[in-house]
């Protein structure tokens, strides 16, 4: 299995503030891969790295076989081409109606024919589950859930071998994450994308993860199968994955 | 037909059906090159058709639609269209985008409403808009009324604050501009009074245009333009953020605690600003008279003092609550209407300067004929 995204001892410090102490870890392509972590670990901090929109203090990122650091703008756009990121709040231009938000990268790194480029809109609409009418509605009107689904039509437009995915289930209710979960399974397993997300969903990190890496204290404090992270001594891991087994407890009571 | 290799698809009848060759590399950036090439095929509809996926390299969902799309224009049945010698993956990804779009009609198309549908959408939002202002304006009314009967509900603090932000702060630039002003328009009069040998009179008409209009029309705008724009945006963005929910759920009236005190300070704050515009405007005249003029300080100062009105420094001071009523009274608005969406803080905040200083120059207009018939 060839590797898609390699980090390779990262360190970041803003000011006297040492957010990461040499992080690694690779992604392979066709991965499902979710990073977690406490808030202020540097998860989100680290998803920006690896995108090339903040660059660590020390260390290599290697992305789709690019080092980040060596990269030039232009070798920056054609990487940005393959891969996709779906912001947490979906970030879609709010002046652009849902089906020119996701016309943008077509328009401006493409040469789809005009008149082709509203049936694409459409199918990839379809592809994330919403019904072609949603591209006539501006971002306002549209719920947290239909936003992120938009969002993901917008990252996939340009067919991205690797998707970045920040926090996908956040603000979603519970079934809405689920379905939003399922659909990028589907999506990965269909298309052969590679998924790299931060969340904090313990129902996604069972469901649809196929491996975990877990951050603390700057360092990667465990690596693998969501089961054997699960598993581990680590207290803040063991106290992150009991919190979902208390909830159980009150519940049933 | 000859076999071309750089060709994306080529079409071979065989017994009972038709079959493409998908060849090479099937990718969005090759989209143009694509639609072309399976628009060019000599398709018939009639028969069934089978996609061949030996020659197939690599395939996207993008460039899987636009042979779907086409084929599906062209008038195949969805079954009529089979697959063979693909890989597993072109497979599964071709069936996805095949199943997926069969529910995906073209979205229609944005309709950009024409000349008469936009003059009615506008004037439509302006009766709304005068209609909400009027509800606006009868909330805060209501508000005061209760304020009178139970004092206690002021908030000091918050009022003292807006008022050292709106007013205080705001004197360094009100300084400059009147200065300016008064000695740009001492220097214009100077000029043709020199020709006849009046140059007196230039202090009889910098007191008079500073104190009376151009004092207070410049401080409305500056105003309308710093603490207007600055009540919209931060009513607005704690619209945005619930806080205004938050604040009617505690108990507490959001006018009261967020109009009426930014209301109270800019109609205290404004007139004074406009007095300290008016010796600004003044000196910028003095400034010009003595260094161009040959007028000395001391006549300067008896002639204004001969000359100038005292009604006309009323007058130019009276306007200045009304213009602040105004300004205040649109930007808190403009802020409370503002939706749940960051964007229309920023139209919010650009509507509420340029109606605030609409509203000041129209005021003013009213105010120069209620007086001329009045006769002061």
């Amino acid at each position: 299995m060839d590797t898609v995204l390699r980090v390779d001892s990262i360190v970041t410090r803003f000011g006297r503030n040492q957010v990461h102490d040499g992080v690694s870890f690779c992604v392979g392509r066709g991965e499902v891969v979710a990073l977690i972590g406490g808030s202020g670990t540097g998860k989100s901090v680290l998803l920006k790295e690896a995108i090339g929109l903040l660059r660590p203090t020390a260390g290599r990122i290697e992305l789709l076989g690019q080092d980040l650091a060596a990269a030039d703008e232009a070798q920056m756009n054609d990487l940005r081409r393959r891969f996709g990121v779906l912001f947490q709040d979906g970030a879609l231009f709010s002046s652009l109606s849902v089906a020119e938000n996701i016309a943008v990268p077509f328009r401006e790194h493409t040469r789809v024919p005009e008149p082709l480029i509203a049936p694409l809109v459409g199918f990839k609409l379809s592809l994330v589950g919403l019904t072609p009418d949603t591209g006539a509605k501006a971002p306002a009107q549209l719920s947290g859930g239909m936003r992120k689904r938009v969002a993901l039509a917008r990252a996939l437009a340009l067919e991205p071998e690797l998707l970045f995915l920040d926090e996908p289930t956040s603000g979603l209710d519970p079934i809405g994450a689920r379905a939003f979960d399922a659909l990028i399974r589907a999506l990965a397993d269909s298309l052969g994308l590679t998924v790299f997300m931060v969340t904090h969903d313990l129902d996604t990190l069972w469901s649809i993860i196929d491996r975990t890496i877990a951050l603390a204290g700057g360092k990667v404090i465990a690596d693998g199968p969501v089961g054997a992270v699960a598993a581990s001594d680590n207290p803040w891991l063991k106290d992150y994955f009991s919190a979902r087994a208390a909830h159980g407890g009150r519940d049933g009571t | 037909m000859e076999p071309s290799v750089s060709s994306p698809i080529q079409l071979a009848s065989e017994a009972s059906v038709d079959v493409l060759y998908l060849q090479g590399s099937w990718r969005l950036d090759r989209a143009s090159t694509i639609a072309d090439a399976v628009a060019a095929l000599p398709l018939r509809p009639d028969r069934a058709c089978v996609l061949d996926g030996s020659r197939l390299q690599e395939l996207d969902t993008a460039a899987g639609f636009l042979l779907f799309h086409h084929l599906d224009e062209a008038g195949y049945a969805a079954a009529a269209i089979g697959t063979r010698r693909m890989n597993e993956h072109h497979a599964r990804l071709l069936r996805l985008v095949h199943e997926r779009m069969r529910c995906a009609p073209v979205p229609a198309p944005l309709s950009s409403p024409n000349a008469v549908q936009r003059i009615g959408k506008a004037t439509l939002r302006m009766l709304r808009d005068l209609a909400e202002h009027n509800g606006f304006v009868g909330q805060v009314a209501l508000e005061l009324a209760a304020l009178l009967k139970r004092p206690g509900l002021f908030r000091p603090k918050e009022t003292v604050s807006q008022f050292e932000s709106a007013t205080v702060d705001a004197i360094p630039i009100v300084v400059l501009v009147t200065f300016l002003i008064g000695v740009v328009f001492a220097y214009l009069l100077g000029v043709q009074a020199q020709r006849y040998g009046a140059t007196i009179f230039v202090v009889d008409g910098v007191g008079l245009a500073v104190c009376r209009e151009l004092s207070p029309i410049l401080v409305a705008v500056i105003v309308a333009g710093r603490s207007g724009a600055a009540f919209t945006a931060q009513i607005g963005s704690m619209k945005v953020q619930e806080e205004i929910d938050a604040i009617s759920t505690l108990g507490l009236s959001p006018i009261q605690v967020l109009v009426i005190p930014r209301l109270v300070a800019l109609a205290i704050g404004l007139p004074m600003l406009v007095f300290v515009g008016d010796v600004a405007g003044v000196a910028g005249g003095l400034l010009i008279s003595t260094a161009q003029l040959g007028i000395s300080t001391t006549a300067f100062v008896s002639r204004l003092h001969a000359t100038l009105d005292l009604s006309a420094v009323i007058i130019g001071l009276a306007k200045a609550p009304v213009f602040a009523l105004f300004i205040a009274m649109i930007a808190c608005r403009m802020g409370m209407s503002v939706p749940r969406d960051a964007r229309s803080v920023g139209e919010h905040t650009t509507a509420t300067v340029v109606q605030s200083v609409v509203w000041v120059i129209v005021l003013d207009a009213v105010f120069a004929v209620i007086l001329q018939a009045l006769d002061i």
